[in-house]
């Protein structure tokens, strides 16, 4: 067949004609019914253009003019089809461009997922020791905010800081003192604050900064002060190490990776924060070890009992930081303990970091309670 | 029946649900090992297949936009959109008022930005629609739109939706005016008058109860008695003692409040898809390009349909899937119980794997089928429902505007605001 009718558009005007349609040699003729040629449409240059089944619609590939020509008989349509070799109505063209974008897809998520995995914890590791004290304090009071207000919920009409009211004064004092010879012993270039704040689980968390919360919950479950001086001293490890910023940090990327590119596929925010749990938790393993080799150096420095620390772990079960009760199990711990141990001197000296009295003071903190 | 005058004329709907959702179904898949960026071929796809399938007085529309541009138009946003989110990350560590508002700053900025975005987009949806071989285009300035929507939407809010009617008959009076076919200009003529009648009865059942039930709080309850209650002592039965003594009508109140909460949820998820039927029907009948008039004639019962497929198809799925991932992690529970040199955390690796990729399965599923169950509804019997006149105006439009960038589409990705 090399001849038909169908409808066009001439683009310049919504105007419908009733057109005939010749397939000559190099291309569409396009004339109206009593034989004026209104267009000629070379075969290269037709494009099947989206339209419902039954209807072939065409166009002019890069044409800025959005002339169209539909043609509706079945035997028409699939001349055409065959005298064009580009114009991809079965779709061909489309899916293979489609296949190649999925696997470039696949290729990028790969890619994101080991930069996720792999290239954030190294940028934040070598970015956060470059950061200025000044700076990692403002992104501590930034974090202390918000820790506050997630911690901080209801305790009658107490404060929330142990430590504030005049009959806790002299356990604020004997933590202060510990305070002091443990800052001595780290001697890093700024200082160092410590709070017993009332939470009921045995915890304990350091802020980027300077900003240590040791839980009312941990202070109950202490039996003696290297205990407790075992846990502020895993804390400035962390504060040492810059571990809360690069957290910080480590968060602030990966959000960034996936919430970005994830968009509003499906509201993305729980595979965000899953993503983030998961793999914040698998940097936290290496990052608590290291904590408790600095933590126990420094026991061992300011000649203290290093054991303790292991010891009061494996009271409470391990889970000391708020993010490792997912991959932190007993083993873990009786590793950590282990490790610890090794590292403890055997020896340290016989003056305790705290008088009695000021032990029993810094128990009763938090009041008598 | 009589016979319908020259001038008038009907729109019919040509897709197959079927081939709806097989599209969404394949499309889902491809989202899913993509992370999401396969959505550009798939939003693509699904306003080809709803846009040639409507047939407007015997002619169907063309979607001529491509997944390209949306790519494009997305990166372009993100450029924009990173300098945004550092500057306001920074903020918050500023301390002093800056960092104080940074939060509401913030909010704020992205609200207009994503109003900015919506008509943008708007803008870009109707360029690529070409109907008879003439597109549509959208003229006027998006910031002006933008300041607009962040106004009525406020006063909404602070009416408890009592100003919503306005700020639609407002928004949508903006956006048709600046609306064109060809050379024929776009008008709105539904009033907010007319769906502030026809939506106060729904308004006073759902809407009502509520606002009652947090006005009689510090109505009754002596709030310095309250609070003296709580603070007195260590809490449990003691406390709630002391507060019944203090205040003898808050248990009465508290039932009430209750009562009326449950009461709004249940009538609202009731009422919800008849709210939608009696806005598309106002929406559309305001219709106007030139002397076309649309008149929307929708029936409420074929959007409670749409709902109601959705909610069977949705159990269905939700069944096969339960089934389906417990068989899968007990069998891979067993097979890890059974290798003794397997690492102990193993097991929670597992069981967090099972559970994103549940979640994600089971958010890409529901979404599908929402999709190809109301959304489809909404396209087709809203379509379906349309009666124009005056349709002479369709046959000497002369083309005009060109194609606007898709920048606009990125945005609203981005800023999670997008529509169709």
């Amino acid at each position: 067949m090399s001849m038909g009718t169908g409808t066009f558009y001439d683009g310049a005007t919504s105007a419908r004609q009733t057109v005939t349609v010749e397939l000559a040699d190099d291309g569409l003729r396009i004339g109206t019914p009593d034989g004026r040629l209104i267009a000629e449409w070379p075969y290269h240059q037709l494009e099947s253009l989206s339209a419902p089944n039954d209807v072939l619609r065409l166009g002019r590939r890069g044409s800025k003019v959005l002339a169209r020509l539909e043609i509706i008989d079945p035997t028409l349509a699939g001349a055409i089809d065959a005298h064009a070799a580009q114009l991809d109505r079965g779709g061909t063209i489309q899916r293979r461009q489609r296949v190649s974008v999925v696997a470039w897809s696949v290729a990028a998520t790969i890619s994101l997922i080991l930069a996720a995995w792999f290239g954030v914890p190294a940028i934040a590791d070598r970015l956060a020791p470059i950061i200025p004290h000044g700076i990692e304090q403002r992104l501590g009071n930034a974090v202390d905010t918000q820790v506050r207000a997630m911690l901080d919920n209801g305790h009658g009409k107490e404060p929330f800081d142990c430590g504030q009211q005049a009959s806790e004064q002299a356990g604020r004092a004997a933590l202060d003192k510990l305070m002091q010879v443990l800052s001595n012993g780290a001697a890093l270039p700024f200082p160092l604050r410590a709070t017993v704040v009332r939470r009921k689980e045995a915890n304990a968390i350091s802020l980027p900064g300077s900003q240590i919360y040791v839980f009312q919950g941990l202070l109950s479950k202490t039996d003696n002060v290297d205990e407790l001086a075992g846990v502020i001293a895993h804390e400035i490890g962390h504060i040492a190490h810059r571990d809360g910023t690069k957290s910080v940090l480590q968060g602030a990327g990966l959000s960034f990776l996936f919430g970005m590119l994830l968009g509003d596929f499906l509201g993305g925010g729980a595979v965000v924060f899953a993503a983030k749990t998961v793999l914040q938790s698998s940097y936290s393993r290496e990052v608590e070890t290291a904590a408790d080799t600095y933590g126990v150096n420094l026991m061992n420095k300011i000649g203290a009992n290093g054991r303790a620390l292991g010891t009061l772990l494996a009271k409470i079960g391990g889970a000391t930081e708020p993010g490792m009760t997912i991959l932190l199990d007993h083993p873990q711990t009786s590793a950590r303990v282990v490790a610890i141990n090794k590292l403890a001197s055997a020896t340290h000296l016989p003056a305790p970091l705290l008088t009695a009295s000021e032990w029993t003071a810094l128990k009763h903190i938090c009041g008598d309670k | 029946m009589p016979q319908p005058s020259p001038d008038t004329a009907g729109v019919r709907f040509l897709g197959e649900r079927n081939d709806f959702f097989r599209l969404l179904a394949r499309g889902s898949l491809f989202l899913m090992v993509t992370l999401g960026i396969y959505r550009f071929w798939l939003n693509t796809d699904v306003r080809r297949f709803l846009w040639s399938n409507t047939e407007v007085a015997g002619e169907s529309l063309e979607y001529t936009g491509t997944p390209f541009e949306l790519l494009i138009g997305f990166l372009i946003a993100i450029a924009i959109l990173v300098p945004i989110y550092a500057l306001l990350f920074l903020a918050t560590l500023q301390l002093g008022t800056i960092g104080q508002f940074s939060g509401a700053i913030g909010f704020v900025l992205l609200t207009v930005l994503g109003q900015y975005a919506v008509y943008r987009a708007r803008r870009y949806r109707l360029t690529r629609t070409v109907y008879r071989g003439v597109r549509f285009h959208q003229d006027g300035s998006a910031w002006r739109y933008a300041v607009c929507a962040l106004f009525w939407w406020t006063l909404t809010i602070l009416t408890v939706g009592l100003a919503y009617p306005w700020k639609e008959s407002r928004l949508e009076r903006f956006k048709m005016r600046n609306t064109y076919y060809g050379n024929v200009q776009g008008a709105f003529a539904s009033s907010g008058l007319r769906l502030f009648l026809r939506g106060l009865p729904m308004w006073i059942v759902v809407v009502l109860p509520l606002i009652a039930a947090v006005v009689a709080f510090p109505a009754t309850a002596d709030l310095s008695a309250l609070k003296q209650a709580i603070a007195q002592g260590d809490g449990g039965a003691d406390v709630m003692s002391r507060i019944e003594g203090a205040n003898p009508q808050l248990y009465a109140v508290i039932v009430f409040a209750m009562l009326a909460g449950v009461w709004s949820m249940i009538m609202g998820a009731v009422l919800y898809p008849a709210f939608q039927a009696m806005l598309i029907r106002w929406w559309a009948s305001g219709i106007r390009f030139g002397d076309l008039v649309v008149k929307s004639k929708l029936r409420t019962a074929s959007i409670y349909g749409g709902y109601m497929r959705c909610l069977g198809y949705s159990l269905l799925f939700s069944l096969f899937l339960g089934v389906v991932i417990g068989t899968l992690t007990v069998s891979l529970m067993g097979i890890l119980g059974a290798i003794k040199s397997a690492p102990p955390q193993a097991k929670e690796i597992l069981t967090v794997g099972i559970g994103l990729i549940s979640y994600v399965v089971s958010m890409l599923g529901y979404s599908a089928i929402y999709q190809s169950t109301v959304k489809f509804a909404f396209w087709r019997f809203g379509a379906e429902s349309l009666e124009l006149s005056g349709i002479h105006v369709l046959d000497q439009v002369q083309a005009t505007g060109g194609p606007s960038s898709p920048v606009g589409e990125g945005l609203a990705d981005a800023l999670n605001v997008g529509g169709f």
